[in-house]
């Protein structure tokens, strides 16, 4: 089964749509199929630990799709949870894809350095750039909430190494 | 509530393979990272693939990490020869200088986001010439603009003098450009009402570097890598000059060098250069000359210096007042200096005198810089102290947080320090700037020093300080080009209210539709001592354009024109143009060449910006961008010396550049190479040797070592000095934002990051004062220092601060600037920080309006003031906006 066809059987909607592509001067009548992004069960509330990063992958299982979901402690912008207070991001740096795994630091409530050139980012604050030269805030899971768990339903930001969020 | 936000997207455009790739560099930092512009049409929907036979880069999506990765920001539409194009422009991937890896800073890296385009916040780039009918900019044809001003600019020039009409202008925004403006400035109007962006008067940046002989960028990039120590004073390169930190200094650093940074503040270089093996030396503000004068009092007490190197290259007494031929009060620093405070007979002299300073023994220095003495030892013995027997290669970086307070003095001790411990003269034991703008300056005509009034005894004749030149009425005419001058000066408020009474608040105002009404009107305006305000941007700026300006000349720039710059290690490059300006703006050098045509001068008859290029080659000749011999590589091979310097790409060429036998050409690493061998029967054919290749800028090519006395500084720095509730107050630059934020405010993902102007305050110095993150404050000071008219004094010593406070001749003004706390533990106590230039909220307000009496630069990171909170700023309680977190999370 191919990767496309996977997500589109694992519940995500999909609309066809008739397009002409134009590749390589072959003019073809392709069906589009526009895949939505997946609805992935990652953790449950109440089994999250204050500062204790839970990681997985998402949207899909391609490259640098490594994420990590956080309960901060405090508020915080795009934050679930009766405090408002779990989020998740990718891990990947939005400047040239340093991996940020095991750089959360729970005092300032970011992850990073950014081993390859020092880039940080604030997680309470929908992971805009603290100090660093990333090209842009680092892309947010969007999460939703259904009694105890957790849901990951959105990317907001593009992914680095892709140039389509859902184009692994 | 909404706050400003920037929600990326999830995809991007790919440039497909076949898309027209041209190589630039940068606009912004003086390091210049290469680019490459990926332009392909939008016509068509020709988009490339993620496959690598499909996309211009030859690689699979999703790249690697360092790969040709594409972010939404570095994507942009323009037009080219008038038809939509897509852009995809990141740094060049396959450069083999500066920004090694493909590496680039969020500014160069978000680029594309500065082309003009209307369907984003760049809209608002000046399309058109505009005059100031019935107190409204309006727009009118570029005739009509440019054969007023002409007119009105002779006028002024025949009845008030040369020195009326006023130039304020960029000193980098390409070599075609200066050359052009200071050529019309200087040779043919000759005012000395002319100077730059970052300065009130035509003078040296560095006097102590010149003093010495050396010269600002004469260190090569790899320099600063391959040093054991590297000593930087006043600014962290990783916020201000990125890549010169993350590719060269922290490679550096990785592989043993001990980084020394001499700052207040602890931003993310200094973090991690003190995580590894580094010392922060946390000074207060202006106290720099004290503690690196205590530094080399302990080097030269445990004879730590560089004898052999002193030996060498230091000038005794007869070296340093040497003027070959042209007798004794012909050096320059000579003209400048009082007698006997600077010149010394050589290094035992100069040791004698560093002894015998009190104020520099390491207790007295710690106390009044508030450091921990120990840190000063540490520096004096990994600066100097031999290992093994062996002498550490030491160099020293100096930037404006250091030298833009006590400008001569702080320069004049570094100077002595670096000589001390055999720093500037071989591979990895260089002395330089590390760089603010790039190095885009060519002259085209001589400053005429002899027609500035600024004249103090013992002293040469000092460049017109062009502020006060303008706070008393003298100027008439102010041809402003690419500056804010208002809030870049100090005492920002004062100088605006000036502005307003010498434009618009005088009674000529243009309210006619009639071409010779309004000359007419503009003619009295000038004669009743008023100010007439060309202003020549690429955006309308606020005071300066779109409050006072009558007339607005649109300028094309960046990506819109071919120019060629040089970086801060003198690397040349062309930076192709690759699309079509807005509107009717033009390049800067068609603008002056078009009302310098009108006003009358000769040899403005260039074609194009390679014209101005080629014309302009031989005045580098024997300076440190020389590009003479590319032009005549070009001529000879029948091509433009934009065609031929276009051959080196990304990676450019090193200046002075000379050409060998065979016609090749050759670039210079560094400057005082003095392990370099050059021709030994000397240059051939149009090749031109500058002393300063292998040896120092001086009459002998010996160094100069000079005293650095603190009274010569410390009378402003007692008075200055915080009481009661002050704090100290300076200003910077920020990693995100580029200078006063033309760009970045229409850059939706910076302005999420940085909205408004901000004051970084210790945690306990806020919690004296109740302020919490987010917070607004109230940053204002009822003594803000400002020189009244024109300087006043007799004698050599009326000159100083105190000698002026004396005469009268000091005002006290007031300030106030908003901004939004930020309670940080990378500051220290005491101090509080500021952006220095946003437009809205200026920060220079309260600095002082005082000139190094020596050098004539200001001192513009040394002010003090208080602080309270005034309310809350949207930015507390909301999350799509600004951080709080500290910038030295490593």
């Amino acid at each position: 089964m191919s990767r496309r066809d996977f997500l589109l059987a694992s519940g995500a909607t999909t609309v066809t749509i008739m397009v002409t592509v134009n590749s390589g001067g072959v003019e073809a009548k392709v069906p589009a199929q526009l895949a939505t992004y997946p609805r992935k069960k990652i953790a449950k509330l109440s089994q999250l630990k204050q500062d204790q990063p839970v990681e997985f992958t998402y949207p899909d299982e391609g490259a640098f799709a490594e994420s990590m979901l956080v309960k901060l402690g405090t508020e915080a912008g795009g934050g679930i949870g009766p405090q408002k207070d779990v989020v998740s991001f990718n891990f990947f740096c939005t400047h040239q894809g340093g991996d940020l795994s095991g750089t959360y630091k729970a005092d300032t409530k970011s992850l990073g350095a950014c081993p390859l050139h020092l880039s940080t980012y604030d997680l309470t604050r929908h992971g805009i750039l603290i100090s660093g030269q990333a090209y842009q805030s680092l892309p947010q899971v969007l999460l939703e909430l259904e009694g105890d768990d957790i849901y990951a339903v959105g990317v907001f930001g593009l992914i680095f190494g892709r140039y389509d969020n859902l184009q692994e | 509530m909404s706050t400003p936000y920037y929600i990326p997207e999830t995809n991007v455009p790919l440039p497909p393979k076949g898309a027209d790739v041209i190589t630039t560099a940068c606009d912004y930092c003086i390091v210049a990272c290469g680019y490459k512009v990926y332009r392909w049409p939008v016509a068509g929907h020709h988009d490339g693939g993620p496959k690598a036979d499909e996309n211009a880069f030859g690689v699979d999506f999703p790249v690697e990490t360092l790969g040709p990765w594409v972010a939404p920001n570095q994507h942009n539409i323009v037009l080219h020869e008038q038809e939509p194009h897509h852009v995809v422009i990141i740094p060049d991937k396959e450069t083999q200088h500066v920004n090694t890896d493909g590496d680039s800073s969020l500014r160069g890296g978000c680029i594309a986001q500065k082309c003009y385009n209307p369907q984003t916040p760049t809209r608002d780039r000046l399309k058109s010439p505009m005059m100031r009918i019935y107190g409204i900019l309006q727009p009118v044809p570029w005739d009509f603009a440019l054969d007023i001003a002409a007119e009105v600019a002779n006028y002024v020039r025949d009845k008030h003098g040369d020195n009326a009409y006023g130039v304020k202008t960029y000193s980098y925004q390409f070599i075609e450009n200066t050359y052009a403006i200071s050529k019309y400035a200087l040779r043919h109007i000759n005012t000395a009402n002319f100077t730059f962006h970052d300065t009130p008067s035509d003078v040296s940046s560095t006097p102590g570097f010149r003093d010495a002989g050396f010269d600002n960028f004469g260190p090569a990039y790899e320099d600063w890598m391959n040093a054991e120590t590297l000593m930087i004073c006043g600014t962290d390169p990783y916020e201000t000059k990125t890549i010169l930190w993350t590719q060269w200094i922290m490679k550096g650093i990785q592989n043993g060098q001990k980084c020394i940074m001499m700052n207040p503040r602890r931003t993310a270089g200094v973090a991690y250069a003190e995580k590894n093996g580094g010392l922060w030396l946390d000074i207060d503000l202006g106290t720099d000359l004290l503690v690196v004068n205590a530094i080399a009092r302990i080097i030269v007490e445990n004879g730590w210096q560089d004898a052999e190197w002193i030996k060498n290259w230091v000038n005794n007494k007869w070296g340093s007042s040497s003027g070959f031929g042209q007798g004794t009060r012909n050096t320059p620093w000579q003209w400048r200096t009082t007698w006997g405070k600077f010149q010394t007979k050589g290094f035992d002299d100069w040791k004698k005198w560093l002894l015998s300073q009190d104020e520099f023994k390491p207790e007295n220095a710690a106390k009044v810089a508030g450091i921990d003495i120990k840190k000063i030892q540490t520096a004096a013995e990994w600066m100097a102290k031999p290992v093994k027997g062996k002498r550490p290669k030491t160099s020293i970086m100096i930037e404006k947080g250091f030298y833009w307070s006590n400008n001569t003095g702080n320069t004049q001790a570094i100077s002595a320090l670096a000589i001390a411990v055999g720093a500037g003269g071989r591979p990895g034991q260089v002395v330089g700037r590390a760089g603010g703008h790039q190095r885009g300056g060519q002259r085209g005509g001589k400053y005429p020093r002899n027609k500035s009034p600024m004249k103090v005894p013992g002293r040469r004749r000092r460049a017109l300080d062009t502020d006060t030149w303008t706070m008393s009425g003298h100027t008439r005419m102010a041809h402003v080009i690419g500056t804010t001058w208002i809030q870049s000066m100090c005492g920002s408020q004062q100088l605006a209210e000036r502005f307003e009474q010498l434009t618009v608040a005088n009674p000529h105002q243009i309210r006619s539709y009639d071409k010779q009404d309004i000359i007419d009107t503009l003619k009295k305006r000038a004669d009743s001592g008023g100010m007439v305000v060309i202003n020549q941007d690429i955006y309308l700026v606020d005071p300066i354009g779109n409050r006072y300006a009558d007339i607005i000349f649109p300028a094309a720039t960046w990506g819109e024109e071919t120019f060629m710059r040089a970086n801060g290690e003198r690397r040349l490059r062309v930076y192709n143009k690759f699309y079509d300006a807005p509107g009717e703006a033009k390049p800067d050098w068609w603008i002056i060449a078009e009302l310098a045509k009108r006003m009358g001068f000769d040899g403005f008859d260039w074609k194009n910006s390679n014209d101005v290029a080629e014309e302009s080659a031989r005045f580098s000749r024997g300076s440190r961008k020389d590009f003479n011999m590319i032009k005549v590589a070009a001529k000879r091979e029948g091509k433009t010396l934009h065609q031929k310097l276009g051959e080196f790409g990304t990676n450019g060429i090193q200046g002075p550049v000379f050409m060998k036998e065979d016609g090749t050409l050759e670039g210079t690493k560094r400057l005082h190479d003095t392990t370099r061998k050059l021709w030994e029967d000397g240059p051939k054919g149009g090749n031109v040797y500058n002393k300063k290749l292998t040896h120092f800028n001086s009459q002998t090519g010996r160094c100069n070592i000079q005293k650095s006395p603190w009274s010569l500084f410390s009378d402003y720095w007692n008075w200055m000095k915080p009481k009661g509730n002050e704090l100290w107050c300076t200003s910077g630059r920020t990693n995100e934002r580029w200078q006063s934020g033309f760009d970045d405010r229409r850059r939706p993902y910076i302005v999420q990051r940085w909205p408004d102007n901000y004051v970084e305050i210790h945690p306990d110095d806020a919690k004296e004062r109740g302020i919490e993150n987010g917070d607004m404050l109230m940053v204002y000071s009822d003594r803000v220092p400002s020189l009244k008219e024109t300087i006043l004094g007799i004698e050599g010593s009326d000159y100083s601060f105190a000698g002026q406070m004396k005469a009268g001749n000091v005002e006290l003004t007031r300030a106030a600037v908003t901004g939004v706390a930020m309670v940080t533990r990378h500051i220290k106590k005491g101090i509080i920080f500021m952006d220095f230039l946003h437009t809205s909220q200026p920060a220079n307000a309260l600095e002082g309006r005082i000139v190094d009496w020596i050098s004539g630069n200001y001192n513009y990171k040394m002010g003090v003031a208080k602080v309270k909170k005034i309310g809350e700023s949207p930015y507390k309680k909301t999350f799509r906006s600004m951080s709080f977190a500290p910038r030295d999370i490593i």
